[in-house]
């Protein structure tokens, strides 16, 4: 007989709060505080909520892994497209960003060119799953996420790549209207990063549409965002309006900016330290004041399933 | 001298305004900030680290506001309380210094990253930060003699090149933070040197006057 045992993390849907209430909660508290209610009058947004509830893929979940508190995830966010500080994120993406109706475009060396609906988009890929990844920052602290959303090689499919299309180009949303980062700065708007299409087509590779079986909240990346968990997590681009197949290295946006300190694989590599700290180990979010650090591992822990993709690539110089 | 200028010579106004940013500390947690919970150790170690930055910046203020504005009632009454302000920037940067430890986890991986220039310029600067807290009290100027003890205490300059450097390299999209954080202070050495640099080349001869911080 099979006896399904729930893992901590597998809540019931009954113990979940109301998604409003939850992302409210904080603005009840300051408009309570501030003796205002002007603040609790404030839309909430929907990002993309075709295929929930998702199915849990076991074959993309290795052992040993506690998914991180659902309220770190959501609270402890880089996306400087709305603040440098990774606390504020969360109030600065939902003052009125809209991240529903969200289109795609897909261009570039392919056979089917399209802009289409992100909704449209999961639906034909045939909906969702869930899938426990590791997720490493650059920073050098590390999550792991229950990620909802589909395989990157599923677009590509059904879009059919043309033989000069080498490189996956993405790029982020730009409106400077809902995100305040995108007036100046150092940053040339809007957000881009890259993948060869090997790595694209990788099993690993993931779209997500969601977090622990709910629609993507806008401060992780709503409505559609990349996830490619040996890498580090400034390669999982977030809010993606664009994919274009190129036949020449796209410029992600970090290596523009600090070509010394960020290059286009940014794999995963506890032997190769950022000029500025050692990527030998990890902070665990949500492990406490006084916990030690995890030692890093070779691509994320994903070894097996990418190292062949580098097989004869110098990674000390390609980093 | 005027009322509130009588009030910053107060001791026990002054002790107080140094100890806030420590009762500050519990604030996030009452909060319940999500940055305090994620990582505590990594945000007290970002908030130690500014708030000495930011004392370090107020502290270095007060002699060019005294050289430029002579007859500046406020910047005379916060001078009386350099010393305290000093020990305080020192006392941050332990803490600094503590939550990096606990950042690390451990002693091999705290000193695992001293080869690394961010790195190495704050422990620098810690030192020498150590060095003048340990005597910045009375006996000590009088065992080194005042001229020595002025002469080792131009240390801050270096401690504040050092810091500029830590504090820059730790941005990592442009100088703009620290370029906000340190701009008061350029912008008064820039015209103190201006104005008392002149006056000091003329008497040079004369005084063989050495200024102080």
């Amino acid at each position: 007989m099979h006896i399904r045992k729930n893992k901590p993390w597998n809540l019931p849907e009954s113990s979940a709060t109301c998604e409003a209430d939850f992302i409210n909660r904080r603005r009840f508290l300051k408009a309570v505080g501030l003796g205002s209610s002007a603040l609790l009058g404030q839309s909430l947004t929907h990002a993309a909520t075709y295929g929930f509830p998702s199915k849990v893929n076991r074959e993309f979940r290795a052992d040993g892994l506690e998914p991180t508190d659902y309220d770190l995830i959501k609270g402890y966010n880089n996306f400087y497209e709305f603040s440098y500080d990774k606390g504020e994120v969360q109030d600065l993406a939902n003052r009125g960003w809209q991240t529903e109706p969200w289109a795609i475009e897909i261009k570039g060396h392919i056979k089917r060119p399209q802009k289409i609906d992100v909704n449209e988009l999961i639906k034909k890929a045939g909906g969702i799953e869930q899938r426990v990844y590791r997720f490493r920052c650059v920073e050098a602290w590390s999550m792991v996420i229950p990620w909802d959303g589909f395989q990157l090689s599923t677009l590509i499919d059904m879009v059919e790549p043309t033989e000069k299309a080498r490189y996956l180009k993405f790029s982020t949303f730009f409106d400077p209207n809902s995100a305040p980062g995108q007036n100046g700065g150092s940053i040339d708007w809007p957000y881009v990063e890259g993948l060869t299409i090997e790595e694209a087509k990788n099993e690993l590779s993931f779209l997500a549409t969601g977090i622990y079986g709910k629609a993507l909240p806008n401060q992780n990346g709503a409505p559609i965002r990349l996830v490619v968990p040996w890498k580090y997590g400034f390669k999982s681009i977030k809010s993606i309006v664009k994919i274009e197949f190129t036949n020449s290295r796209p410029m992600n946006t970090w290596q523009a900016l600090q070509p010394r300190e960020y290059g286009f694989y940014a794999n995963v590599n506890p032997t190769v330290d950022h000029p500025r700290w050692s990527q030998a180990t990890e902070r665990i979010i949500g492990s406490g004041f006084l916990s030690k650090r995890k030692d890093t591992l070779m691509f994320n822990g994903y070894e097996e399933q990418v190292s062949h993709l580098y097989e004869g690539l110098n990674l000390k110089r390609n980093f | 001298m005027n009322p509130v200028a009588r009030f910053l010579r107060k001791r026990w106004f002054i002790h107080l305004l140094l100890c806030t940013p420590l009762f500050y500390v519990f604030f996030p947690s009452l909060q319940n900030d999500t940055k305090y919970f994620a990582d505590p150790a990594k945000y007290l170690l970002d908030y130690f680290g500014l708030t000495s930055t930011y004392l370090f910046v107020a502290l270095s203020m007060i002699t060019p506001l005294r050289k430029i504005f002579p007859k500046f009632a406020i910047a005379k009454s916060i001078a009386i309380h350099r010393r305290q302000i000093g020990v305080s920037v020192f006392i941050y940067a332990l803490l600094h210094l503590l939550m990096y430890f606990a950042y690390t986890g451990s002693w091999s991986e705290f000193v695992k990253d001293w080869d690394k220039l961010f790195i190495l310029s704050g422990i620098v600067g810690f030192t020498l930060l150590l060095g003048l807290a340990a005597t910045s009290n009375n006996w000590s100027v009088r065992k080194l003699g005042g001229r020595n003890w002025k002469r080792i205490h131009r240390l801050a300059y270096l401690i504040m090149l050092l810091l500029i450097y830590h504090q820059a390299t730790q941005e990592k999209t442009g100088y703009r933070e620290t370029a906000k954080v340190f701009a008061p202070l350029i912008l008064l050495q820039t015209v103190r040197i201006a104005i008392y640099g002149k006056y000091a080349l003329k008497n040079r001869a004369k005084h063989d006057s050495t200024g102080s911080l």
